[in-house]
C-alpha cells in the first residue's frame, strides 16, 4: 500500500517536471499551440505583417485588438490590457519603462537580432537596457499633388501657407504640429520654452482655417487626396505608396529642414505569461519574408537589413532615397516626449481645436 | 406620492392590475434594468468622477492617489472649452428644434391621414435604420462632398462655377447632418402622443364650429406637447455631447465639445481632465434641461 502511495505522489512530479524540462524543445515549431494577443495598430494585422510567424507556428493564434494612436496604446496597456505585445513609436518609449509596463528583452534568443543596425537597436534602449524590438521605420513629411502644385514644395512652411487654403490636411496630433514649428524655426525640439509653445499655438490657430480637414486616419487622407480636394499634407509615406500605385501624380517632399523619421516598436507586457513565445513573434517579425512585405505594401523600411538592401524597385529606391546615403543624417529623428511635454502639447492642440 | 395620487383618483383606474404580487413584479420587471444601469452606467461616471480628481496618468491607474483639483481649475481657466460647450449646446438646441418640428408633420400624417398604410409608411420610414449610423453619416460625404452628388449637380447645371465648400467640413453640415439622423428617432414619441388623443375631442370641437386651424391650435398641439417635449429632450440631451457627426463632416470648423473630450481620451492619454471635462458637461446638460422644465412647467402637460 505504502508503495502504491508512493507512487501515486511520484509519477504526475515526474511527469510535470518532464514537461518543464523538456516541453519547449520537444515540440517543434509547427506543433507548437498557443495564443498571443498583439495590440497593433490597423492594418498591421493583415497575416502579410506577420507571415514567418505564421508560416513557422501555423498553430498559434495571434489576435489582434487595435490600438488607435499613439496615446491610445498606451493607455490601454497603463490601465492594464492583457495584450502580450503592443506596438509603440518614437515619441512616446519612456513612458512604459517609467511606469514597469514592458519587460526587459532577452535578445540573445532572437535569431534575427544580428540583421539589425546598432543604430536601430539604441532606439529600443531606455537607460541602457533593450526594452523594445525596432520593426518599422520611416518619414513623415509633406506629401503633394504635383499636378495642383507644379511649382513644388521644399519647405515644412508649405503647411502653413494661405496660398493652398482649404486644400491643406494636416494630421489631427498637437506634437506633430510642435515638430513641424520647431523644424520651421529651428528650434530644439526637446527643450521647447512656454513663449515657444505659446507662438506654436497661435500659428496653428490661424492654420487652422486653411485645412480641409484635420486627418485622422489614413484611409481618409488618402481619399481626400486622390479626389483631389487636399493638395498637400502632412504624411507617411504608406500615404504615399498608395497614392502612387492608384496613379495619382503625387511626391514626397525633401524639405530644406529635413523629413521627419520615426521608427516602430515592438514591447512585451511585463508579466506576461506567454514571454517565450512572445519572444519567438518578435524573432520572426525580423523575418526577411515579413520584412519585404512592410517594404513593398506599405513601402515603410524594415529594420532587417537583408531587407532594405535588396529593395531594386526604382518607386522604392525614391520612396526612402535609398540612393541618396544622406538622408537619414538630413532627417530628423523623434525624440521621446516627457509627462509635462505630452500633457502639454495635446492640451495646446485641444485649445487650438477648441478656439473661437 | 404615487400612493397619495392613486388614493386621490381609485375610479380613474382603467385595467385591472395582474395577478403579480408587487415585491415579484419589482424583482422581475425593475431590478435588470437597475442592475445594467448600476453596472454599465453609474459605475462608469463613478469611475470618471474619481479620475477627474487624480492629479495626472503618473503611476498605477488602480493604485490610490491624493485628490487633487488640478483638473477643473486648468478647465475653468480655459475659456475657448467653456465657449465651445456653449456652442454645442447652440448645436444641440438648434437640431432638436429643427428636427422636432420636422418631425412633427410626418407624425401627424402617420397618425391622421396614413390610413390603412400607416404601418407600412411608419416602416419606410425607419428603412434607413437598417444600415450603420457610420454608413449614413458617411452617405452624406458622397452627398455634400466637393465632388459629391449636389456639387455635381450645381456645375452641371451651370448654377456655380466651383463647388461650394460650404456644404461638408463646417458647422452647418454638422447640424444638417444630425438632423437627419434625428428625424426617425424623434417621430416615434410624438406619434405616441398623437395616437392617444382621443377622437371625441375632434368631433366635439368640430359640433361647436371650430375651424381645422383652431382644433389643431387648441386640441392636437396642446395634447401631444409631451411627446413633442420628450422627442425634443431625446435629441437635445445626446447631442451636446455629440462627436462622430463632426468627426465625419465637421472638419476643422465644425468641432464640438464631446470631440475635445474624445481626444483627451485617445490623442493625449489625459484621463484625468477628459474625465473632468465630461463630467463639467454632464452637469451643463442636466442644468439647462432642470431650468428648461421650470421654464415651461411639464407637469401641467402631463395630467
Amino acid at each position: 500500500m505504502k508503495h502504491r502511495r508512493c507512487q501515486t505522489i511520484a509519477l504526475p512530479i515526474i511527469a510535470v517536471l518532464l514537461l518543464i524540462g523538456c516541453a519547449p524543445a520537444a515540440v517543434p515549431p509547427g506543433e507548437q499551440t498557443g495564443t498571443l494577443t498583439v495590440l497593433e495598430w490597423a492594418g498591421y494585422e493583415a497575416p502579410d505583417f506577420w507571415t514567418d510567424f505564421q508560416t513557422t507556428y501555423p498553430h498559434v493564434t495571434v489576435n489582434f485588438p487595435i490600438g488607435a494612436s499613439d496615446a491610445d496604446v498606451y493607455a490601454k496597456m497603463a490601465a492594464g490590457d492583457q495584450a502580450d505585445i503592443f506596438h509603440a513609436y518614437t515619441g512616446w518609449l519612456e513612458f512604459y519603462v517609467e511606469e514597469g509596463l514592458v519587460e526587459e528583452i532577452d535578445t540573445s534568443k532572437l535569431s534575427n537580432w544580428d540583421k539589425v543596425p546598432d543604430s536601430f537597436k539604441r532606439v529600443g534602449q531606455v537607460n541602457g537596457k533593450q526594452y523594445f524590438i525596432p520593426w518599422d521605420w520611416g518619414f513623415t513629411s509633406i506629401l503633394y499633388r504635383t499636378d495642383k502644385i507644379p511649382e513644388g514644395v521644399t519647405s515644412w512652411s508649405a503647411l502653413l501657407n494661405p496660398a493652398y487654403a482649404g486644400h491643406i490636411s494636416m494630421w489631427d496630433d498637437g506634437p506633430g504640429a510642435v515638430t513641424v514649428s520647431s523644424y520651421i524655426h529651428q528650434w530644439d525640439e526637446t527643450a521647447i520654452t512656454a513663449d515657444q509653445l505659446a507662438t506654436i499655438k497661435d500659428e496653428w490657430i490661424v492654420q487652422r482655417d486653411l485645412n480641409l480637414f484635420y486627418w485622422a486616419g489614413e484611409p481618409e487622407l488618402i481619399a481626400a487626396m486622390a479626389g483631389g480636394d487636399v493638395w498637400l499634407a502632412y504624411a507617411w509615406q504608406g500615404a504615399y505608396a498608395t497614392l502612387l500605385g492608384q496613379g495619382v501624380p503625387v511626391a514626397y517632399a525633401d524639405p530644406v529642414e529635413g523629413r521627419n523619421s520615426w521608427v516602430g516598436v515592438y514591447g512585451i507586457r511585463k508579466g506576461t505569461p506567454n514571454l517565450d513565445l512572445a519572444l519567438k513573434f518578435l524573432d520572426a517579425k525580423l523575418g526577411a519574408a515579413t520584412g519585404n512585405n512592410v517594404v513593398n505594401l506599405f513601402y515603410y523600411g524594415h529594420t532587417n537589413q537583408d531587407v532594405m538592401s535588396g529593395i531594386t524597385d526604382p518607386a522604392l529606391i525614391e520612396a526612402f532615397s535609398v540612393d541618396d546615403p544622406a538622408i537619414l543624417e538630413k532627417s530628423n529623428f523623434t525624440p521621446n516626449l516627457t509627462v509635462e511635454q505630452r500633457d502639454a502639447w495635446t492640451a495646446m492642440w485641444a485649445e487650438i481645436k477648441a478656439a473661437p | 406620492m404615487t400612493t397619495a395620487k392613486e388614493a386621490g383618483r381609485p375610479a380613474s383606474r382603467r385595467w385591472r392590475r395582474p395577478a403579480v404580487d408587487r415585491p415579484a413584479a419589482f424583482w422581475l420587471l425593475a431590478v435588470p434594468p437597475t442592475a445594467w444601469l448600476a453596472v454599465f452606467f453609474l459605475a462608469p461616471v463613478a469611475l470618471a468622477i474619481l479620475f477627474s480628481f487624480r492629479p495626472d496618468m503618473r503611476g498605477s491607474l488602480f493604485a490610490a492617489w491624493t485628490p487633487s483639483l488640478n483638473q477643473y481649475a486648468s478647465l475653468f481657466a480655459t475659456a475657448s472649452y467653456w465657449r465651445l460647450l456653449g456652442v454645442s449646446a447652440g448645436m444641440a438646441l438648434i437640431t432638436a428644434a429643427c428636427a422636432t418640428v420636422l418631425a412633427y408633420p410626418v407624425a401627424y400624417f402617420l397618425t391622421f391621414n396614413a390610413g390603412r398604410r400607416a404601418s407600412l409608411y411608419l416602416l419606410l420610414l425607419l428603412v434607413p435604420f437598417w444600415t450603420s449610423y457610420m454608413l449614413r453619416v458617411m452617405a452624406w460625404k458622397f452627398l455634400l462632398g466637393s465632388e459629391g452628388v449636389i456639387n455635381s449637380f450645381l456645375s452641371y447645371a451651370g448654377l456655380v462655377d466651383k463647388p461650394l465648400a460650404l456644404l461638408i467640413y463646417s458647422r452647418p453640415a454638422v447640424v444638417i447632418t444630425l438632423i437627419y439622423v434625428w428625424i426617425p428617432f424623434v417621430t416615434l414619441p410624438i406619434l405616441a402622443a398623437l395616437q392617444r388623443v382621443d377622437p371625441a375631442l375632434f368631433e366635439a370641437a368640430a359640433d361647436l364650429g371650430a375651424s381645422p386651424a383652431r382644433v389643431f391650435t387648441r386640441i392636437t398641439l396642446p395634447l401631444s406637447l409631451p411627446g413633442v417635449l420628450a422627442a425634443f429632450f431625446m435629441v437635445f440631451i445626446p447631442t451636446v455631447g455629440e462627436y462622430v457627426t463632426p468627426l465625419l463632416v465637421g472638419g476643422t470648423r465644425g468641432i464640438m465639445y464631446g470631440n475635445i473630450v474624445q481626444d483627451f481620451f485617445t490623442k493625449a492619454a489625459n484621463w484625468p481632465f477628459g474625465s473632468a471635462m465630461a463630467l463639467v458637461m454632464l452637469a451643463a446638460t442636466l442644468a439647462l434641461v432642470a431650468l428648461a422644465l421650470r421654464l415651461v412647467d411639464v407637469r401641467r402637460w402631463l395630467e
